[in-house]
């Protein structure tokens, strides 16, 4: 209850102005969208763009944000972010590019890099062998901490059908990590 | 992440399956999300933060100004319409009057400039201008002015460009 009010009082600093609502906000959600953009990427300087992106349209969409979950808001305009991004043709290039160059770093065996941490997360390489929809559903349900049935009301799709691809995808992820 | 076990799976799987399956599609999703616990993703760096920081209140003080423009520029063409009304209504009736482009009255300056108090301080100016030519209207549509119909509109007129040139000034 007092998170939700505290949350509740950093949105309306955030909606008259206060720059100090805003770095609050960033603070308490800049880590989550980021892990969640990151998982959906695997690409840092795409993460940081991306993360970027979303908290300069919060600044301008805050006004419309009329009640509700926040997460659930917010966790919107991240998800209509990366599928913008997605539909750019020069960023989709970009990212197909990092991807390949990622699963040829990780078949050729450890090599000196910048992103040391990426090349040895082993979940962010068979998170890539799931399909899209299927990484976003889990990344969405992981980083946004929304009950399953909000996901499912944002993504607009019956829960059955959601729980179902959750839970399908998740044991792939699984045996994917073990085998 | 906070609340991954707070979900009650089970009885969510079970409005689909029978209880045993249930059971267990709430294992593999529960076990699914400890494992990703395990492996967390890169946290963004102070630098990044930083830089969204700043980003986030330049867009404000853009966002703020713009409506501040706004509010203005609205104020003014509905001084300079009422105005145009009204000496259309008093004036020569043949009297050509040059075309006004409402947005050419903001100088460029103000809206490139970052000195958000000098523009407050010509806002506040802009706007008591406004105010006085308002209240001259209103003394000429009640009769009250002492001076004759042709004077009032001259001077109307003087003052609109006298605002206006001003302004340009910055």
């Amino acid at each position: 209850m007092a998170e939700s009010a505290e949350l509740a009082r950093i949105i309306e600093g955030c909606k008259s102005g206060d720059a100090q609502a805003f770095a609050q906000m960033v603070d308490m959600y800049a880590g989550r969208c980021y892990g969640y953009f990151y998982r959906l990427t695997g690409d840092r300087d795409l993460s940081d763009e991306l993360l970027s992106e979303l908290f300069i349209r919060l600044v301008e969409k805050i006004g419309s944000y009329k009640g509700g979950v926040f997460e659930s808001w917010l966790f919107r305009i991240a998800s209509n972010i990366f599928h913008d991004h997605l539909r750019g043709k020069k960023r989709r290039q970009k990212l197909f590019d990092a991807r390949r160059a990622q699963l040829q770093r990780v078949s050729d065996g450890p090599r000196q890099s910048d992103a040391r941490d990426e090349m040895l997360d082993r979940l962010q390489v068979q998170l890539n062998r799931l399909d899209a929809d299927t990484r976003e559903l889990i990344m969405l349900r992981y980083y946004s901490e929304l009950s399953f049935k909000e996901i499912a009301e944002l993504r607009r799709e019956p829960i059955g059908t959601a729980l179902s691809r959750l839970h399908r995808g998740l044991k792939k992820l699984r045996e994917l990590m073990e085998g | 992440m906070g609340n991954q076990n707070r979900e009650d799976w089970q009885s969510l799987f079970g409005r689909f399956v029978d209880a045993t399956e249930a059971e267990a599609a709430a294992e593999d999703v529960r076990a699914g999300e400890r494992m990703l616990a395990t492996w967390p993703a890169p946290k963004p760096d102070t630098e990044l933060i930083a830089y969204i920081n700043t980003e986030m209140a330049a867009r404000q003080r853009r966002k703020r100004r713009l409506a501040r423009l706004s509010r203005a520029l609205a104020a003014a063409a509905a001084v300079i319409i009422i105005a145009a009304i009204a000496l259309l209504g008093r004036g020569p009736a043949s009297r050509p009057t040059a075309p006004m482009s409402y947005a050419s009255i903001i100088p460029t300056s103000v809206w490139e400039s970052e000195d958000v108090n000098a523009e407050d301080a010509e806002l506040m100016y802009f706007q008591s201008e406004i105010r006085r030519i308002e209240a001259q209207m209103e003394a000429l549509e009640s009769g009250g002015d002492d001076l004759g119909p042709a004077d009032d509109v001259e001077e109307i007129e003087m003052e609109l460009m006298q605002i206006e040139t001003e302004f340009w000034k910055g």
